[in-house]
């Protein structure tokens, strides 16, 4: 099962749907809530740092009988310290975008924290490639 | 049927004799719970929540809201009228809530009890249990059985943010049955009948969503009870029966939008109507919004009032509860009925906060295609695939609500293809393509 979404550079209000759709075919899927919920909540942040962060990406999520993989790639800034950015609390994200009641400096840990496998690929002035992994259990 | 075999009672049914199959029910249930089979509508019993969507648009009146029979009244010795401020919020202000309960024991009710009168007890139930349960941020209340229900079916991960704790109705049937029994009066004699506003309420009433049976007794549709209080009001306006109530403000507006969250801290949230529900619990489920404390969500609009069995529009039946609630505070206050002060009795109380505690909401998803993974996935991959040959006009033609509604279907061996006329047109011409090659003589094979 293979779903494919576009992101658009500060649209904020489309954000979501990505994770709403995926929402509905693990439900279907009868996949446990708390998967769920973690799965929803990490595709989220990832979908919501493009938006604010890049200029555009390109979302592939794959479901398969054990696992689901969401592949968000951006062409942006890329992230100079990942380190950093894995730290609860840092952010980089601009006035703009925190007036909108983003950028608390929790969508990398947040990533981290509701999934089981997270890989970043990141290259300074090209983009970046987020690969999150949550198995599945029914 | 449920995962343990027992029947789900429902309130809403349709009379085949008036349906015309029309479609406007399917296209309204927000549960995607009717289907159109052999030109009549049908309600799948594990779908439906009772929210009475269809009731409301059907535009043949071929849904109706079956209620217990009036009769049933002769074989109780005490026969309480539970009655919510909603009733109340139905005639006009100038007749006397005095009045009211003067025609309903003329109807036949020995005794009349304000469901309201426990909001003060369950506002402190409430406080207690999310302190209790401070590893949750977002509770939900279960004053509404339709939203209960919607978070059972489509939200089952959230089951656990329902506050679990008896609504108010059957709180107040508690208190009045154990306040009955400790008089002296044997539990078999005692019939309480809820005065209902909606479907939702007498579905809960029927088949509790924790599973266990309610204490009370019958349910009267509102619109039936009202009818008769009016025909009795223009024929005698003097009779008065002296009452032993004391509903506050506050308790008045209970079953108002707003009436539940503005007891409690800033950050609580106040949802009513059924898609507004849908689209909040969406939300909370994906963490976008959590709440500091309690959200309460009614299914109807405005509210309690916004019930399909209230025959006053639900704008003014609001006006009218905001004035009496102004008038009971404008008064001195007045000293606390017996209901009232039988929760200055710590016993008591104690009692009633243990007796309407739930185990537990059980979730039944009725998105789940299969509960083997992989079987289930490739459902969902051949759904998409016949989704794929329909029009996606979501037209309803083929009887089910939307063509991923009818693609489920198909896969879940519930409908055909073909009664998509789209794509049976298609077929169609296909069968043609092969009958001029292979002849006519093909449709006798």
């Amino acid at each position: 099962m293979h779903y494919t979404f576009d992101i658009e550079k500060g649209n904020f209000t489309n954000a979501g749907n990505a994770s709403g759709s995926v929402k509905k075919t693990l439900k279907q899927l009868n996949v446990d809530p708390s998967s769920i919920k973690r799965i929803v909540v990490a595709l989220y942040e990832a979908e919501i740092n493009a938006v604010a962060h890049a200029y555009g990406g390109k979302i592939d999520i794959d479901i398969d009988g054990d696992k689901i993989v969401m592949v968000v790639a951006d062409q942006g800034p890329g992230i100079p310290n990942i380190e950093l950015a894995m730290t609860e609390g840092y952010s980089t994200a601009s006035q703009k975008v925190r007036e909108m009641g983003f950028g608390a400096g929790m969508g990398l840990p947040n990533m981290k924290k509701n999934t089981d496998k997270l890989d970043i690929q990141t290259e300074l002035g090209v983009g970046t490639t987020i690969t999150m992994t949550v198995f599945l259990k029914n | 049927m449920s995962e343990n075999g027992s029947y789900f009672y429902h309130a809403l049914r349709v009379d085949r004799n008036v349906c015309t199959g029309c479609t406007h029910c399917l296209r309204s249930c927000p549960t995607e719970a009717i289907r159109i089979r052999k030109g009549k509508a049908v309600i799948y019993s594990n779908k439906c929540i009772d929210c009475g969507e269809c009731f409301k648009v059907c535009p043949s009146h071929a849904i109706y809201i079956k209620q217990d029979d009036f009769e049933l009244l002769d074989d109780y010795k005490y026969r309480i009228a539970l009655v919510p401020a909603t009733f109340i919020g139905q005639f006009a202000n100038d007749v006397k809530t005095s009045q009211i309960y003067a025609c309903l024991k003329k109807i036949g009710f020995t005794h009349t009890y304000e469901v309201e009168h426990a909001v003060s007890f369950l506002i402190e139930l409430y406080k207690q249990y999310m302190a209790e349960h401070d590893e949750i941020d977002t509770f939900i209340s279960p004053y509404c059985p339709a939203i209960v229900r919607l978070i059972q079916v489509r939200f089952p991960s959230l089951v656990h943010n329902i506050i679990h704790l008896n609504a108010p109705l059957d709180i107040a049937s508690i208190v009045i049955r154990q306040r009955l029994v400790e008089a002296g009066i044997p539990g078999e004699d005692i019939g309480i009948f809820y005065v209902s506003p909606c479907a939702a309420k007498i579905a809960a009433v029927k088949s509790p969503a924790e599973g266990k049976k309610s204490i009370i007794t019958g349910v009267i549709n509102m619109d039936f009870l009202y009818n008769k209080v009016k025909l009795m009001l223009s024929n005698s306006k003097s009779i008065v029966e002296p009452i032993n109530h004391s509903l506050t403000g506050n308790d008045v507006l209970w079953g108002l939008t707003t009436g539940e969250s503005r007891n409690f801290n800033n950050s609580c949230f106040a949802v009513d109507g059924i898609r507004n529900a849908i689209e909040f619990l969406e939300k909370v489920e994906d963490e976008e919004i959590s709440a500091n404390g309690l959200v309460e969500m009614r299914a109807c609009d405005q509210s309690c009032v916004g019930g399909v069995l209230c025959p006053t529009n639900r704008f003014v039946a609001k006006q009218k509860l905001k004035a009496r609630a102004e008038i009971i505070d404008s008064k001195p206050k007045k000293e606390d009925s017996d209901h009232k002060v039988a929760f200055n009795n710590k016993e008591f109380a104690e009692k009633i906060a243990e007796m309407v505690k739930i185990d537990e909401i059980k979730p039944r998803s009725i998105l789940k295609l299969n509960d083997n993974l992989q079987i289930a996935l490739r459902m969902v991959e051949n759904m998409k695939r016949i989704e794929g040959m329909l029009p996606g006009i979501d037209c309803s033609a083929c009887g089910a609500p939307t063509c991923n509604a009818l693609a489920e279907d198909v896969i879940r061996n519930e409908s055909k293809i073909e009664n998509c006329i789209f794509a049976h047109k298609k077929m169609e011409e296909f069968y043609k393509v092969m009958f001029d090659i292979w002849g006519e003589d093909l449709k006798t094979l």
